[in-house]
């Protein structure tokens, strides 16, 4: 069994849970489908998307050389990072140029990529996540398990159980409204005696050297203007070449998120407030190797709406913390085993192939092409995720001689009709572990048509 | 050799030939009556819409929606003087419970609307930041599409910050229940001028 589906195994021995877990992100993806139906030029869209984005990366130098006058023009201060570890030592100086202990992060993928938190905490940094999923997942030490929704995995009554016990909430409180209104209070006061201010970015502009947030809560927002420094972390792939193109991305993307028409906060940073410093950093951070593989490129026009995993019948079943990577589910999938072969590579193999992620796709990456593909070096690669080697080869002989099928057919009913239990002779394989086998029928298909003939 | 050097080299080693930038068109709404469907796909996100003959009457809708003498904040000129509204001043904004500002464009599609900082008097924070919003538009200025509005706004000019609010602030993170009212505003209510 793979890592993943171990970890799957487990999630999957709380069955009401898994069904609650699968039947949330179905809502999700209905939603979607909703507000898809409403754009009639959908297609359109995701087609221009896509074209915008396979055309910035074709010209990443250009567009990110571009992005960097444009910005320093406008009075922000721009950082190249090769790396996560570049990336976070450029944070901490800034933190310290400022003597700063606190700061305020909105969400981003890009420093859980980094594991920012736990350097800066390792520097004495006090960071808090202000974003409430975000809060929740870090008050209990956990990764995220989406990368819309971090803590789409929790009920609400542990989340009760936890701020009473870190927020000091009625005791047995569960009602969201409540609950949230309690972190407002919270990360309020957070806001305000924080001296620094990071926040991911949806968008960056090359045409205006302009950083795009897109939110729902606010937190982004109240953490950048009210502190005197702000910090945007941003992956070079995250570029797109003009303002206008906004109007595709923020069109396809929260449709594709949440299934809201647009988030409600659609934020364009240009320059710092009066008095303060604005700091963008550029992170590569394994990107360009991803660049340079033909197959696979094309998974860097990612915009991370989520989707693809809201419609994932894996993912939804095994739970985001279950791919023990960054970003989970399909898109995950294909991102991750570039990074690390080794640790990843089992996870193309943690998929159906049903296509339903490349289907719903805003940017039209064909996920699904690419989890093949990945199997296929993983496989050359001789890793042991490939599955069972000497009984795929066993299958493949059979299969191509008719009569040795015809044979093994013969046994296999003789087998089953002696033992009809699966634990008998396939309790090795995981496939069998929630399916039964079918009843074996008397005769074969050949030998009723044979029968057939002669009758007639 | 420093990391952008690295990177740029990097990228022109592995990208892909040049990809063609397709012309995006203006696509716009199908909906007859761009007036209506902003009020409903506003109201479909938890705003409330009221509409004036002139503006007045902006006043009076204000305080009818809040109807204790709540801190009101205003950046609008024609509401300076007005009792029970302070004008808008960058050291003076703190406990704002009420916001009032003006939208320069209204996307019908998805209910949003502009603003930059010279609307919000330089305080950027100003709508996050306040208890509830109030924002005045003129139904001149709204558009069907999100294409519409970017050919409107064009580029920046002088304004460092510019956002498109749809909405009160609004969160789902606990079990996916709809929580109006999350870090920003509670509540937004816009005001349709003619
Ligand atoms: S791969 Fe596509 S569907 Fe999945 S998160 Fe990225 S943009 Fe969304």
């Amino acid at each position: 069994m793979t890592p993943h589906a171990q970890k799957a195994a487990i999630f999957n021995k709380d069955e009401v849970r898994t069904d609650w877990h699968d039947a949330s992100l179905w809502m999700v993806r209905k939603k979607r489908d909703f507000a898809v139906s409403e754009i009639p030029e959908w297609e359109f869209l995701r087609e221009f998307a896509s074209d915008i984005k396979m055309h910035t990366l074709s010209k990443l130098d250009d567009y990110l050389e571009l992005f960097e006058k444009a910005a320093i023009q406008n009075g922000a201060t721009v950082h190249w990072a090769e790396d996560a570890k570049e990336h976070n030592d450029i944070v901490l100086t800034i933190l310290n140029k400022h003597q700063a202990k606190k700061m305020v992060k909105s969400k981003s993928m890009l420093t859980e990529e980094c594991h920012l938190n736990e350097f800066l905490e390792r520097h004495n940094i006090e960071v808090i996540d202000s974003d409430l999923g975000e809060r929740i997942i870090q008050m209990l030490n956990e990764p995220p398990s989406h990368i819309v929704m971090p803590a789409i995995h929790l009920k609400k009554e542990e989340i009760g159980e936890l701020f009473h016990r870190e927020l000091h909430t009625e005791k047995g409180a569960t009602d969201p409204q409540y609950l949230t209104e309690a972190a407002r209070h919270h990360l309020r006061e957070k806001f305000h005696t924080a001296q620094v201010a990071l926040t991911g970015v949806n968008f960056g502009i090359a045409e205006t050297g302009e950083v795009v947030v897109c939110t729902n809560e606010g937190n982004a927002d109240m953490g950048v203007h009210l502190t005197p420094v702000q910090i945007h972390s941003m992956g070079i792939e995250k570029l797109i070449p003009r303002r206008s193109d906004l109007a595709v991305f923020t069109r396809l993307l929260a449709r594709s998120a949440t299934g809201q028409p647009v988030t409600v906060f659609t934020s364009h940073h240009r320059n710092p407030k009066p008095a303060g410093e604005m700091h963008i950093i550029l992170v590569d951070n394994g990107r360009t190797e991803q660049l340079g593989k033909p197959d696979f490129r094309s998974s860097l026009k990612c915009i991370r709406c989520g989707a693809c995993m809201n419609t994932c019948p894996i993912y939804r079943r095994s739970g985001g913390h279950s791919y023990e990577t960054t970003i989970p589910g399909p898109i995950g999938s294909i991102l991750t085993p570039g990074i690390d072969l080794k640790k990843h590579g089992q996870l193309p193999f943690a998929s159906t192939l049903c296509g339903s992620c490349t289907d719903v796709c805003p940017v039209k990456i064909d996920i699904h092409t690419q989890l093949y593909k990945w199997r296929q070096i993983v496989s050359e690669a001789g890793l042991p995720e490939a599955g069972n080697k000497t009984m795929m080869s066993i299958m493949g002989n059979g299969l191509a001689s008719p009569t040795f099928f015809h044979r093994l057919g013969n046994i296999g009913r003789k087998l089953l009709r002696l033992f009809p239990g699966k634990e008998r002779f396939l309790s090795f394989t995981v496939w069998t572990k929630d399916r039964d086998l079918p009843k074996a029928p008397v005769e074969s298909f050949r030998e009723w048509y044979a029968k057939q003939a002669k009758d007639a | 050799m420093p990391s952008k050097e690295t990177i740029l080299t990097k990228i022109k080693a592995n990208r892909p030939n040049l990809w063609p930038l397709p012309d995006v068109p203006i696509f716009e709404t199908l909906a007859t009556d761009k007036k209506k469907l902003f009020i409903q796909i506003l109201e479909r996100g938890g705003s409330k819409v009221h509409c004036v003959d002139d503006s007045t009457q902006i006043h009076q809708v204000i305080t009818t929606h809040f109807p204790e003498n709540k801190r009101m904040v205003s950046a609008l000129p024609f509401l300076e003087g007005i009792e029970g509204i302070t004008t808008l001043h960058p050291d003076f904004y703190e406990g704002t419970e009420v916001a009032i500002i003006e939208g320069l464009i209204g996307v019908a599609e998805n209910g949003a609307l502009w603003v930059t900082e010279n609307e919000l008097g330089d305080v950027r924070v100003l709508p996050f930041i306040a208890q509830h919003l109030v924002m005045v538009i003129s139904e001149k200025n709204i558009v069907g599409t999100m294409h519409e509005a970017y050919k409107k706004l064009g580029l920046p000019t002088t304004e460092g910050f510019g956002v498109f609010i749809a909405g009160p602030s609004k969160t789902a993170d606990i079990e996916q229940s709809l929580v109006i009212g999350a870090q920003g505003a509670r509540s937004l209510l816009v005001i349709l001028t003619p």
